[in-house]
């Protein structure tokens, strides 16, 4: 969308190599290829569309972690799972709880919600996903540790191969969500971790839905 | 500055909305504002407060630093919308919390969210009674405020209250128990063999049966001035909202039962003094054990039997209160920034006088064929009060606002989960099942 600021944190000066929206026929690619990978794959016109699909693949009063995400808060998808009372949102429990007597607790909860709904930092054409964090926390659930998986993927993410891809976090989404963190938290963030999902081996866990749109970082 | 919590992990940022909450500007010693902290706190409901007398976070959330003292409390919504002079009432309607009825009748009204109304509530549901909870302000009734309950029964590493409380919640709302919040019960009054309770905004709610699972009020404290400072460092209950405005403070809590042993336990971590006073010779009598052993052990915390406050020291907001003992010495002062109340209790039976439900002296609701039966002869069927019934058929009472229950979370769960047996029995008698 052309009224969309290319990134979330104008400020930092990166390079708009990956800010471009892939083609319809690389978007066509990785969505095979995802599907190949034993991911469930969508393609969506826009944010909104996508949004709707979010919400129809979470089922009423499911308990459900939303990933921190500009491109969830962006669509909207933060707000129904934070907000609509149509779920259990795990973020609003984990609020609640005693961060000192309930650690334990906590980190199990967090660890394996029911539903995690999040993004990823690059999307290769033969449909392998990277996710950068910096604590890793948000990477157990989606490698294993939640029963179902919903990443909304905006359609700059998509790069030919794991090496670019892993270039875009360095090079694009690190500078921009360190801005945000610094500016959000007041410290810095890191690449102390990044998650590669090549396969899936459970049938219908993953779901990745593409936005032909430039969402997040 | 506003007394924004400051993330100290990674693990924190996980663990709290990325949505905008509610933002809140008052003054401390507001007791309106006090009730909207301590109504959005028990309901978990992520809120930033921000001191009004603080220029500069009065600016930062509302663009200019002045602002009426007639707009306090003031209350930004999550949409932008703000409610001057906020009362809680506007604001649960404002964040969506007031839904209606959704069905003209039910098998059973539950008056109260604690433990023993949800425990009715699962159970109730979970066996195809059409079940609704009325509850004033949130989940969870007393022990919902409660830091962790050591001992129940299957929580070896113990569980707070308001987990505790969630978990009932979503439990009994899978079931298909209806939980309406944020509103008082007005009054109750018969319909048949059902009856019809009203609550504080009108709404209706009729139930072939009805269970009192209210519990109770703190006690009031006879201390002269003690009214003029609620909200301004004088609290009924463990306030949980309050804990990290006691950062570094002096606090006292008065109360020798679970409840302030928990509220002691909560503001230890916080405060850097807690001084615990009982007017009993020891805790033995009105305490677990285990809460006893656990106080002993928190370096910043004080115990004083046969004590109570005789006064207070005040300018706009709690400075100091002087403390009376037992053994006729004179009246000491001691400086207080926040004094806790956690005396059990004024059982709450509000809307029970409509049908005349029977009290004990102390006002607790009577129940069985001991104790409903036989008092003033207003029990109008040939057959006994069921256990758990009060003086009118299908009227239970369950919990601490039960006349002779154990003022226990797991009993209040027990009694709760037993009335719903009881129910069945007074339907069926109604429904010629």
């Amino acid at each position: 969308m052309a009224d969309r600021p290319a990134v979330a944190a104008p400020e930092v000066a990166v390079s708009a190599e990956f800010a471009g929206l892939a083609s319809a026929e690389r978007i066509a690619t990785a969505a095979a290829a995802l599907h190949r990978n034993g991911i469930d794959s969508h393609v969506t016109g826009s944010g909104a569309e996508a949004r709707r699909l979010v919400s129809s693949l979470l089922p009423d009063g499911a308990e459900v972690y939303n990933n921190t995400s500009q491109t969830l808060e962006a669509i909207g998808v933060a707000d129904d799972i934070e907000r609509s009372g149509r779920y259990q949102p795990l973020r609003l429990r984990l609020y609640r709880m005693d961060r000192e007597m309930q650690r334990r607790e906590m980190r199990t909860l967090s660890a394996s919600p029911e539903y995690v709904v999040g993004s990823v930092h690059a999307l290769t054409e033969a449909g392998s996903l990277l996710i950068a964090s910096a604590s890793g926390s948000q990477l157990g659930p989606l490698v294993s540790g939640a029963g179902h998986v919903i990443l909304v993927v905006g359609a700059q993410k998509i790069v030919s191969d794991v090496p670019t891809g892993t270039r875009r976090i360095y090079e694009y989404c690190f500078p921009l969500e360190d801005a945000r963190a610094r500016r959000a938290y007041g410290v810095p963030s890191g690449v102390n971790n990044i998650l590669i999902i090549n396969n899936v081996v459970t049938p219908g866990r993953v779901t990745a839905i593409i936005v032909n749109e430039r969402l997040g970082f | 500055m506003s007394d924004r919590i400051t993330p100290m992990s990674m693990f924190d940022y996980d663990a709290r909305p990325v949505t905008p909450g509610v933002v809140l500007v008052g003054t401390r010693a507001s007791r309106g504002a006090y009730a909207i902290r301590d109504f959005l706190t028990r309901n978990g409901y992520p809120f930033e407060w921000v001191d009004a007398e603080q220029p500069d976070a009065v600016a930062a959330v509302l663009g200019a630093p002045d602002l009426e003292p007639s707009a306090l409390p003031l209350c930004i919504l999550p949409d932008g919308s703000r409610l001057a002079a906020a009362t809680v009432e506007q604001i649960a309607a404002g964040l969506g919390m007031i839904a209606a009825p959704s069905l003209a009748e039910y098998d059973l009204v539950i008056v109260g969210a604690g433990p023993a109304g949800l425990a009715a509530a699962v159970n109730a549901a979970s066996e195809g009674l059409r079940t609704v909870v009325v509850e004033a302000v949130a989940p969870g009734g007393q022990a919902g405020t409660t830091s962790m309950i050591q001992n129940l029964l299957g929580f070896p590493d113990g569980i707070s209250g308001s987990e505790l409380a969630t978990r009932a919640v979503v439990q009994a709302r899978r079931f298909g128990a209806e939980l309406l919040l944020a509103r008082p019960l007005a009054d109750v009054s018969a319909d048949g063999p059902g009856y019809v309770a009203r609550l504080s905004d009108g709404t209706l709610v009729r139930g072939g049966s009805l269970l009192f699972a209210s519990g109770v009020d703190w006690r009031r404290l006879d201390v002269p001035g003690i009214d003029d400072l609620l909200g301004a460092g004088v609290y009924y209950g463990a306030g949980p909202s309050e804990a990290l405005a006691c950062t570094g403070s002096q606090v006292v809590v008065v109360g020798g039962g679970n409840s302030a042993g928990q509220a002691v336990v909560r503001f230890s971590r916080y405060a850097q003094q807690v001084t615990l006073l009982v007017r009993g010779r020891d805790l033995g009598a009105s305490m677990s054990q285990y809460l006893i052993d656990h106080l002993s052990a928190i370096p910043n915390v004080e115990v004083r039997v046969r004590t109570q406050v005789a006064g207070l020291e005040a300018d706009d907001r709690l400075r100091g209160i002087i403390v009376r003992s037992g053994d006729g010495s004179e009246p000491v002062q001691m400086p207080a920034d926040a004094l806790f109340i956690c005396i059990g209790g004024n059982p709450r039976t509000d809307g029970a006088a409509g049908i005349g439900l029977a009290t004990n002296a102390a006002g607790y609701l009577v129940t069985g064929p001991d104790g409903a039966g036989d008092r003033d002869g207003s029990w109008p069927l040939p057959r006994e009060p069921l256990p758990l019934e009060t003086n009118r058929p299908g009227v239970f009472a369950a919990g601490d606002v039960r006349c002779g229950s154990v003022k226990r979370c797991a009993a209040a769960i027990g009694e709760g989960s037993m009335a719903v047996a009881l129910v069945h029995r007074r339907l069926a008698e109604v429904n010629g099942g």
